[in-house]
This record gives structure tokens, C-alpha cells and sequence, in this order.
């Protein structure tokens, strides 16, 4: 969060959640109005126990941040956000775990039955495991896709995706089907690119057979 | 879940049921490709004839990546995402998303760019209820609603389109203001509007809101108590259908809203009777909103004159160097908001709606999170179902109003 804590003023209900997590070893940190307190692990399910006996009833959203190329962080790699809130809307506390690759979270389900699709997402984006969650499978991304695309290490683009079951894509090799340079994947070599007509093209498998074959 | 699990009949053993009927459970499949499914949404069903015993929503059809995305793009670029998810309330996603970065920025939006916004917002909210209805009646076989909402979001969509260039995905909102001023035409054709809606939503009151088939056919379907509602994370209408007066334009104003004068409707029966009227009652909040928010537009700018976030006047750049500098810096570059993460959340058409934004000091955003309130609300569509008739499960799906852009991001 924001580099020094700053003195804000925090609502009263604010003021003794924090004050009850302050003994599960909850460090303060506040930018804004936003109020985040940062627990050990293995205390996680404690604090939200806690901030929901508090009057944080309400879990918003779980989610997890990957600071792996964050400028200048220091700790472990990701940080899950569990954003609750109390049930009339006008209150808000951020309880944040950080925890390395590997590592795995107690589920809150058993809590807040929201939370099953909030950790799935977790769970599929960042790979955190939660230990205990009833169903814990994918939530978006298709069931042969291999990796969690919101690490900040996942390729982005121009590399190729690997799909289960053989399925494989190769953007690099797709978008040279597209310009031209290659036959591609779907054995179209840009006619167009090259100044050919469809009409020359056609009748001759529209350059099926090979690169050579649709020379003006 | 095994066969002991369930119940009345169901305890029954296979043992015990030799020489009699053999009764099991069926699991079926409903879409992706349905029309009653809104989209692109798959459930796993297990009936006990037409008693739904367990179902489990299978989605992310329609993932895009929109979070990955705009980690990759400048924060003015972004708005050109945001509203491509919920496509029936485009504002909602503009405005939650532009509220999150000017928080980060401590940008000051000039009123009337927050009173555009907000007519904007409210009447999108309209246009987004009213595909609600006509769809939600369109599943339960009453195909002349939709013709009639049909023609009024038609109406609305002009105004978009006055204001905007376009009738969807809208990408109007910028940082720190509007992209541009709306028009002259935008005043009458809004005040055309507000005369005539009124009048419509007497007539669909008419058609259906007070017609006996309509009100039996959904009366005590789907019922979810305030303590379900509230234990699932339900958010939006649906909550309030619930008796749970839960409005983030009223618990934590934004852009304004405080200033307004409207009421947030409720009702106690968490029924799916309940969630299709309380978004009649909704329409006529925000038609209340709209004519505030119009009468009280003043001229004046519509954007913050902070150059760090807005472009330079297009008559500057010809005589000023530096217009010309901060013109190309933003347009290549954008702006750098300082590190911090913030989050706003914002009441959308369908519940709390939040864009959790992690800065890490560059031009772009180091994550975003979206708080969309479709996902969330779809997992009471669990406790909506369980336990009614199949054929209910439509009439469930549709109260609840979820969009699928919306779910699976």
C-alpha cells in the first residue's frame, strides 16, 4: 500500500476492527480513505472471523495481486484482498495475506458462502490453492488450458498456447498465415499481400498445395 | 450428491426399490446456446423429475481477459474496455472505472461533466431495466413486453447516440471529465423522454405488472430470504427485492448522487414477483434523478483543467509549445498516477460494482480487479432454484438479471 502510514481519522467500527486484529499480528495501512490491515497466513481465517464479528458482514470480493515486477517490492510474491464490508455499504476494511508460489490458503466458504466463486477466481488466476473449499475447480478459463493468466510471468501474446488434448496455437505462425509469409494455419498465404487477384487464384485450391504454387 | 442425501422418497435404496419403479436422478445440461440463458450460460442440472436437486452454473464463455488488458494499456485507453462487459450498462463501467482513477489522481471533475455523467448513468440504468423486463417476459412466453420495452430503449439509444456517436460501448467518460460536451439536441430529446416515459410505465403496469397470469406465474418462485440473500453476496435489485435497502448511490455517494432527492424502493418478499417490479419502481427513481441532474446542468467546463490528467484545448496547440508537449506526452505516454491502490464502488444496474486499481507510479495499471456484481450475484441462483420446478429455473435466471459480458469478463 502507500509507503508511511499516514494519520487518518477511522470510523469507530473501523477503529476496534483494528484494534482486534492488531493481537493477530494485523499491520495497519491506510492510503485514502481505504483502510487495509495485512495478517500473517495462518491467521486469516481468524481476522475475517473477526472483522465479521465486527460488523464487516459482508464479503465484497476476493482477489489476489501478483507483485512479482512491482518496482521496489519487497515480501512475498502474491497478496490475496479479501474486501469486506458492513452490511448497509458505508464501511470497508481490506484484509490482505501475502503468501509465496506454493503456498496455500484456508478457504473462508464455510463464513461467507459468496466466497466459493471468489476463490475459484483466485484460484484460476493466480493458482493459490484454498485448502477445504467444497468445489474447487476453474472458474474462466476453458477446462484444457494450462496456466493462471494473471501471473505476471504468463506470456502475453506472440508465444504460443498450449491447449490440452493436442489442441495448439502459434500466434506468430497465425499471424504469418495472415500476411503472407507462410502458408498458416488455414493454408492461406495472403494472396492479397502479394498483389493476387482471386481471380488468378482461383480454381487452383485458393494456394492450398504450397507456397509456390500462386505466383502472379 | 448420492442418492441417500435427499430426502422424502429419495432414501429409498436401490435395494428396497427392486420389483417396484426404479426411480434415479437425471443430470441434463442447459445451454451455453439457449435463448433463456442470457448469453452464454451452462448450467449442470440434476433433477428429481422436476425437482431441481443440485445446480452448478459452468461460465467464463465469454472471458476476455479484460483485467489482463487493460494491465497493458494507459488509463485513458482503458475506458475503451470497461464498458464492453456489461453491455446493457455501459456508464455504470465507465463511471466506476473513471471514479477508482480519479481518486488516484485526486482529479476534480467539473460539476457539469458529474451532472452529464450522472443523467447518462440513470438513463442507461432505464435502458438497462427495460431489456430486463422484456427479456425476463420473453422467457416466461410473453413476447409483446419486448416489442414495447424494445421501443423505449430505442428512444434511449438515440440519446447515446447524440451524445456519444454510438448506441453501445460508449467509451465517453475520460479521466477527469467527458470527451466532449453534449449537444444541443441532447436537452429536448431527454425532456421528450421524461413526458413520455411515464405514461409507458403505466402502460407496462398495464400489460403485465398487474396482470393476474403474470402475477401468479411468478409469485413465491424462487424465494431467497433477506439472511440467503445476504449470505450469497446478492447485491443490486435483487438484494433490495429482498428487503435489504442496500443502495451504494445512497450509502456511499459518488459523482454527486448525494444531492438528489430519490428513494430506494424495496420489497419484502425476495420473490422473482418482487426482483421484476422493483426494477419498474427503479425506472421511476431514475427518472427522477434525470430531471435533477438536467434542470440543474449549468454551462461551464467539462473537463479538469489539470493538465496532468486532460488534454490541452485543440485552439492552444496552435500558438503554445507547451500545449503542443503535454498534447503529444499524454496522447503517447498518458499520465503517471502516484503508487497506491484504491477502490469505489458504485451501484450499477445490477448490484455493487467496483474497479480495484493497483498503481504502481507507471502509465499504465499494475492490476485491475473488477468487482463485477453479475458474477456474484449468479451463485444465488443456487438457493433461487434448489428445490423448485425446472421450468421455474428460467423465470429464476431471468429475475436475477445476470449478464453474462458481465460475468465472465
Amino acid at each position: 500500500m502507500s509507503d508511511k502510514p499516514t494519520d487518518v481519522e477511522l470510523a469507530a467500527a473501523t477503529k476496534a476492527t483494528v484494534d482486534a486484529l492488531e493481537p493477530l499480528g494485523g499491520v495497519l495501512s491506510t492510503f485514502k480513505d481505504m483502510v487495509s490491515v495485512t495478517v500473517p497466513k495462518e491467521h486469516v481465517v481468524e481476522a475475517v472471523r473477526l472483522a465479521k464479528e465486527n460488523g464487516f458482514e459482508m464479503v465484497s470480493d476476493v482477489f489476489g495481486i501478483d507483485y512479482l515486477t512491482y518496482p521496489g517490492h519487497q515480501g512475498k510474491r502474491f497478496t490475496v484482498v479479501y474486501n469486506m464490508r458492513n452490511p448497509d455499504g458505508t464501511g470497508r476494511l481490506f484484509i490482505r495475506v501475502e503468501l509465496d508460489d506454493g503456498e496455500t490458503l484456508p478457504t473462508i466458504t464455510h463464513l461467507f458462502k459468496a466466497a466459493n466463486f471468489m476463490e475459484r477466481e483466485v484460484y484460476d488466476m493466480f493458482g493459490v490453492v484454498f485448502e477445504g473449499h467444497p468445489d474447487l475447480r476453474k472458474l474462466l478459463t476453458p477446462e484444457d488450458f494450462e496456466g493462471h493468466p494473471h501471473r505476471k510471468d504468463f506470456p502475453l501474446g506472440e508465444t504460443p498456447t498450449l491447449f490440452g488434448e493436442g489442441r495448439f496455437l502459434d500466434p506468430a505462425a497465425f499471424r504469418a498465415g495472415l500476411i503472407g509469409a507462410d502458408p498458416g494455419l488455414t493454408g492461406w498465404k495472403g494472396g492479397a499481400a502479394k498483389g493476387i487477384t482471386s481471380e488468378q487464384d482461383f480454381g487452383q485450391g485458393a494456394g492450398m498445395e504450397g507456397k509456390e504454387s500462386g505466383k502472379p | 450428491m448420492s442418492v441417500k442425501d435427499l430426502g422424502h422418497a429419495a432414501t429409498v435404496t436401490r435395494e428396497e426399490q427392486r420389483g417396484q419403479f426404479e426411480t434415479r436422478y437425471m443430470r441434463i445440461n442447459v445451454g451455453p446456446q439457449h435463448p433463456s440463458t442470457h448469453g452464454v450460460l451452462r448450467l449442470v442440472v440434476d433433477l428429481d423429475g422436476e425437482e431441481i436437486v443440485g445446480i452448478k452454473p459452468q461460465i467464463g464463455y465469454l472471458h476476455t481477459g479484460f483485467e489482463k488488458t487493460m494491465e497493458n494499456r494507459t488509463y485513458q485507453q482503458c475506458v475503451t474496455y470497461s464498458n464492453r462487459m456489461d453491455y446493457l450498462h455501459g456508464f455504470s463501467h465507465d463511471l466506476a472505472y473513471v471514479l477508482s482513477v480519479e481518486k488516484l489522481m485526486d482529479a476534480r471533475v467539473p460539476e457539469r461533466a458529474e451532472r452529464i455523467r450522472v443523467a447518462l448513468n440513470e438513463l442507461n440504468r432505464i435502458a438497462s431495466h427495460l431489456v430486463f423486463i422484456g427479456t425476463g417476459l420473453l422467457d416466461m412466453g410473453a413476447l409483446t413486453p419486448f416489442f414495447y420495452t424494445m421501443r423505449e430503449r430505442e428512444t434511449l439509444l438515440d440519446i447515446f447516440e447524440l451524445v456519444c456517436g454510438v448506441r453501445m460501448n460508449f467509451g465517453y467518460f475520460r479521466v477527469g471529465g467527458l470527451y466532449r460536451d453534449v449537444p444541443d439536441e441532447f436537452f429536448p430529446a431527454v425532456d421528450q423522454f421524461l413526458e413520455t416515459f411515464p405514461k409507458m410505465i403505466v402502460q407496462y403496469e398495464r400489460l403485465f405488472a398487474k396482470n393476474d397470469i403474470f402475477v401468479n406465474r411468478l409469485k413465491n418462485i424462487g424465494v431467497l430470504s433477506r439472511e440467503t440473500a445476504l449470505d450469497w453476496g446478492l447485491t443490486g435489485p435483487s438484494l433490495r427485492a429482498s428487503g435489504v435497502p442496500l443502495d451504494f448511490r445512497k450509502a456511499a455517494p459518488y459523482s454527486g448522487y448525494q444531492d438528489y432527492d430519490f428513494d430506494v424502493p424495496t420489497y419484502d418478499a425476495g420473490d422473482a414477483l418482487s426482483r421484476m417490479l422493483i426494477r419498474i419502481d427503479e425506472m421511476r427513481e431514475s427518472m427522477k434523478i434525470v430531471r435533477q441532474a438536467v434542470d440543474r446542468m449549468e454551462p461551464g467546463p467539462i473537463r479538469d483543467p489539470d493538465r496532468r490528467i486532460s488534454l490541452p484545448p485543440r485552439s492552444e496547440l496552435e500558438n503554445s509549445m507547451e500545449a503542443v508537449i503535454f498534447h503529444f506526452k499524454l496522447v503517447t505516454e498518458g499520465f503517471h498516477p502516484p503508487r497506491g491502490e484504491v477502490y469505489v464502488a458504485t451501484e450499477s444496474a445490477r448490484g455493487e460494482l467496483g474497479y480495484y486499481i493497483v498503481s504502481d507510479g507507471g502509465s499504465m495499471p499494475y492490476r485491475v480487479k473488477i468487482r463485477v456484481p453479475s458474477l456474484i450475484n449468479l451463485q444465488s441462483l443456487e438457493p433461487a432454484c434448489l428445490g423448485g420446478l425446472f421450468a421455474d429455473m428460467v423465470v429464476n435466471i431471468a429475475s436475477l438479471d445476470p449478464i453474462m459480458g458481465d460475468v465472465d469478463k
